[in-house]
Parts: C-alpha cells; sequence; structure tokens
C-alpha cells in the first residue's frame, strides 16, 4: 500500500509551472555567467602570452557585463524568493545560485587582475616562456565546466571528485613559484618582472579553490548537507 | 504491505531538548467503518508549538479532535491507541472528559465568540467550574485578555457584545476564552485562515508569546505559517485506503529546508507525486 495524496499522479500537468521556468531561466543565466567567465580566464592568459594589450583591454571590458550579470541574477533570486516563497530543495538551490554566482564573479575579477597585469608589463618582454602558466588557467577553466555541469545536474559524485583536480593545480603553482624565485636570485633587477607573473599564477590558483566552493554548493543543492571539501593536498 | 513510513516519525525530533507533553501512540481512528487515522505516532513537547500539515482530508483534524476528545461528540468514532498527557492516557474511559478539555483547550477555524459580553465570554469557562466571586472573575478576565494581547484593545468595553468587535480580535477573545480555564495545551485548528494578514501575524506572535506558558499543537494550510510559528512539524498524508498517515516528523527547520521524504518534500514545495 503506497501512500498517496489520494489522486492519480499520472496525467496531471505541474503544479508550479511558472515557478519552474523561473528556475531554469536562473540556472540558465548563470551557465552563461560560467561561460563568460571561462573565456575570461582563458582570454586574459592568452592576451598575457602573446603580449595584446588591447585583447588585456577586451577582458577588463569584459568584467563590466560578468559583474552585471551577476548583479542581474541575484536580483531575479530575490524577487523568485519573495515572490514564490520557496521551501527545502528550491529554497537550497536559489541560496545557491547566490553563492555560485558569487564566486563565480570572483573568478571574473582573477582575470581582470591578470589583464591588469598584462597591460602594466606593457612594451617589456616576458621574464619566460609562459607553459606552466597556460597550463593551469586550462585545468582550471576545465574544472569549472565540470563542475558548473554537475551543478546543473546536481551531480553529487563529480562535485566530490573535482576539487581533487586541485592539486595538480597546486603543483604546477609551486613550480612556477620556484622557478620565478631562480630568476629572483639570479637577478634581482628581474623582481618586479617575476612578481607579476607569481601574480598571475596565483589568481590562477585561487580560480581552482573557488572551484571546490562552487562543488559544496552541488552537494549542499542536492543532499542539505553543508561541509567544506577537502582536497588532497589539505 | 508496503509502507512507506520515513523512519524519522518513530524518532525523537533531531533538536529535541525539552520533555514530553503528550505522547501519541499508535492512534487508530474511525468513523464507523471507514479509517480516519492509521497508526498515528506523535510526540507533541512541552511549551513548544508543534504545527500539523498536509493535504485536505489527511486527518489532521481528526488528529487535533482526539487530543481532547472532541471526537466523542461524532457518532459513530471510535478511536484505539493511546494519547498520554503527563503520563494519564486521554482516551481511557475512565478519563473524565470534561477535565480533558479544561487541560487541553481549543481555538477553532471562525472566530466563535458567545453572543455574550466580552466579560461574560471569557468569565464563562471560569463560572462553569465555580468560580463566583466577582474580583476573582475579573482579575481571571483581565489576566486572560492581557495573556491574549487583547485587554488594551477591549479593557473600556468589556461590556459590549463580543460579537461588536473585528474577526482579529474575536479570534484573540476566542484565545483568552480558552486560557480562562488554565488549560496545558491549545490546540489551534487553521486559527488565522479567516483572518486578514495583519490579524493573522498578530495571532502568530501571540502564540511564540503563550508557548512559553503553554503546549500549542496548530493544524494549518499555510506552510509559511507552519515555517514561521512551529518548533517541530509533523507531515501527514492519506494512504489507498484514505486513512490518514504521519510521514514524517522532525524540526520545523530540517521539515522545510531538508527534508528526509520525498512526499513531504513534494508538498512544501508546492508540487505533488
Amino acid at each position: 500500500m503506497n501512500i498517496t495524496d489520494g489522486q492519480s499522479h499520472k496525467e496531471r500537468p505541474p503544479v508550479r509551472k511558472t515557478f519552474e521556468t523561473e528556475i531554469q531561466q536562473l540556472k540558465d543565466e548563470m551557465l552563461l555567467l560560467g561561460s563568460m567567465v571561462e573565456q575570461q580566464i582563458i582570454g586574459a592568459v592568452e592576451a598575457l602570452k602573446k603580449r595584446d594589450i588591447e585583447a588585456s583591454r577586451h577582458i577588463k571590458e569584459i568584467d563590466l557585463q560578468v559583474n552585471a550579470k551577476r548583479y542581474a541574477i541575484e536580483e531575479q533570486v530575490m524577487i523568485v524568493i519573495a515572490t514564490q516563497q520557496p521551501m527545502a530543495h528550491d529554497l537550497r538551490l536559489l541560496a545557491s545560485i547566490l553563492e555560485v554566482s558569487g564566486e563565480l564573479e570572483r573568478m571574473g575579477d582573477y582575470a581582470k587582475g591578470i589583464a591588469t597585469v598584462s597591460i602594466r608589463i606593457g612594451d617589456q618582454p616576458l621574464l619566460k616562456p609562459l607553459i606552466d602558466i597556460p597550463r593551469m588557467a586550462q585545468i582550471g577553466t576545465d574544472m569549472l565546466h565540470r563542475a558548473l555541469t554537475a551543478f546543473i545536474n546536481e551531480d553529487v559524485e563529480s562535485a566530490r571528485t573535482i576539487p581533487k583536480q586541485d592539486d595538480e593545480v597546486d603543483g604546477l603553482y609551486t613550480q612556477v613559484y620556484h622557478e620565478l624565485m631562480m630568476f629572483v636570485i639570479q637577478d634581482p633587477k628581474t623582481i618586479e618582472r617575476a612578481n607579476w607573473l607569481l601574480w598571475v599564477a596565483h589568481n590562477l590558483e585561487r580560480v581552482a579553490d573557488r572551484v571546490s566552493n562552487i562543488c559544496e554548493r552541488t552537494i549542499f543543492t542536492a543532499t542539505g548537507e553543508m561541509k567544506e571539501l577537502e582536497s588532497n593536498s589539505d | 504491505m508496503d509502507m512507506e513510513i520515513a523512519e524519522s516519525v518513530f524518532q525523537p525530533p533531531s533538536n529535541a531538548e525539552t520533555r514530553a507533553k503528550v505522547i501519541v501512540k499508535n492512534l487508530t481512528v474511525y468513523y464507523s467503518k471507514f479509517r480516519a487515522l492509521n497508526e498515528i505516532n506523535l510526540t507533541a513537547y512541552d511549551k513548544k508549538i508543534t504545527a500539523i500539515i498536509g493535504p485536505s482530508g489527511c486527518g489532521k483534524s481528526t488528529l487535533l479532535r482526539s487530543f481532547n476528545r472532541m471526537n466523542d461528540l461524532t457518532p459513530g468514532c471510535r478511536m484505539e491507541g493511546e494519547i498520554t498527557l503527563e503520563g494519564e492516557n486521554v482516551l481511557s474511559p475512565s478519563m473524565d472528559v470534561v477535565s480533558v478539555r479544561r487541560r487541553v483547550g481549543m481555538v477553532f477555524q471562525r472566530p466563535n465568540p458567545f453572543p455574550k459580553s466580552i466579560y461574560d465570554n471569557v468569565a464563562y469557562g471560569p463560572r462553569l467550574y465555580g468560580i463566583r466571586h466577582r474580583s476573582d472573575l475579573d482579575e481571571i478576565v483581565e489576566h486572560s485578555l492581557k495573556s491574549a494581547a487583547l485587554w488594551d484593545e477591549v479593557k473600556d468595553k468589556l461590556n459590549q457584545s463580543g460579537l461588536s468587535i473585528s474577526g482579529g480580535q474575536q479570534q484573540r477573545l476566542c484565545i483568552a476564552r480558552a486560557l480562562a480555564v488554565e488549560p496545558e495545551i491549545i490546540l489551534m485548528d487553521e486559527p488565522a485562515s479567516a483572518l486578514d494578514p495583519i490579524s493573522t501575524l498578530r495571532i502568530e506572535e501571540l502564540m511564540q508569546e503563550l508557548k512559553k506558558n503553554y503546549t500549542i499543537i496548530i493544524v494549518t494550510h499555510n506552510m509559511q505559517q507552519a515555517a514561521r510559528v512551529s518548533d517541530y512539524t509533523a507531515m501527514m498524508m492519506i494512504d489507498d485506503s484514505r486513512a490518514g498517515r504521519m510521514i514524517e516528523y522532525d524540526a520545523t527547520n530540517i521539515i522545510f529546508t531538508r527534508p528526509k521524504d520525498k512526499r513531504t518534500e513534494d508538498y512544501v514545495t508546492g508540487r505533488f507525486g
């Protein structure tokens, strides 16, 4: 004997169609924000590598659009909470969308930081050819992409494994750090140029850290469990 | 027989910090041959607000009316199981029904003051229990109206009809009338569903005051209200035989943020099935 609400569930249309459409739109907007940020990070590192100052300026302009989209999502979440009074899973999802859009916007700021470095370097040659730094950007954005897919699908299993890839990014960061330190030790006049690249590597390392925060929200949305995910290196 | 009852129904709520006031054990209620409630288990905690939610016809009101034996008034009604109030079985044939109803007061959906003065409405119960001295009655009336947050609005018109005041005031008058006989438990059956939003919020605020001294059990269709006012929430549904069952019981903040049972989730998020 099953407990039901006493009516047949089969032929009924969804009770909260408007609400569900609003939630779907928010998810779409969040994914759009995510892909803007992915492009922004990859683009910022590309521009730095190619020494394309114009492209770096463009990355800084994109950041304004990223910020605007984040505020638009935040406002829309507030409107949906106020008008639909979400509960349980819906409430967790909306709270998580707020949190994740904030994380994405901060990742956009890191890309903007990289663009700023590129503009400051200006005509000067890079201290070293960029190999590990683009690799960090590649892994970080790949993690971000998969984390957002897991968020939308509420894929708890993936959300638990994605942050472990942070170790790779951390490893590359350490490598870049030691390399740059060697330049500085050999020729202290390189300190400023080394510092710029260290700043870039640090920003990319932070991107991967924030991916873990998105994965935590995926688990929270799906299960209600709120706790910090630890990568292997923690 | 596949009874999909969440385990949490039989567990104490996760943040139970007070003692049990009323314990419902395997309560089954029949109206003639029709089984209205099936094996209900529930514990209401002392000086806490317990909300009972669930779709129409799931037996919420039948359960509420069992606590003070109001179901006795329905012909053909038969109750099995146990409801213990401070260790005494309310359903026992030897239990004095009048005393149960004094200890367990009730407030209904529509305000139902007697067609008497405000004063006489509140003094009605105490008089019934033999209090005659005017000064004693004055004291009870004032204290009850103050507890129901109505005194300041009616102190100058105690002799006016209880029906002459607004709907929200009438409902608080009914609460004052229930408080006048010093109950231990107050049952509320949709106490604000006939009231405007401001009167509703007043009743909800009043409930927070009342729970300092009383145990409250409220039936409500308004989920936001259950979420706002209660400490614990019990979720009911009907099974295939149309009998009411308890499917989940937990702290209110858990029921509305991360319920364990899918059917509770569907109900509180407004999606059935």
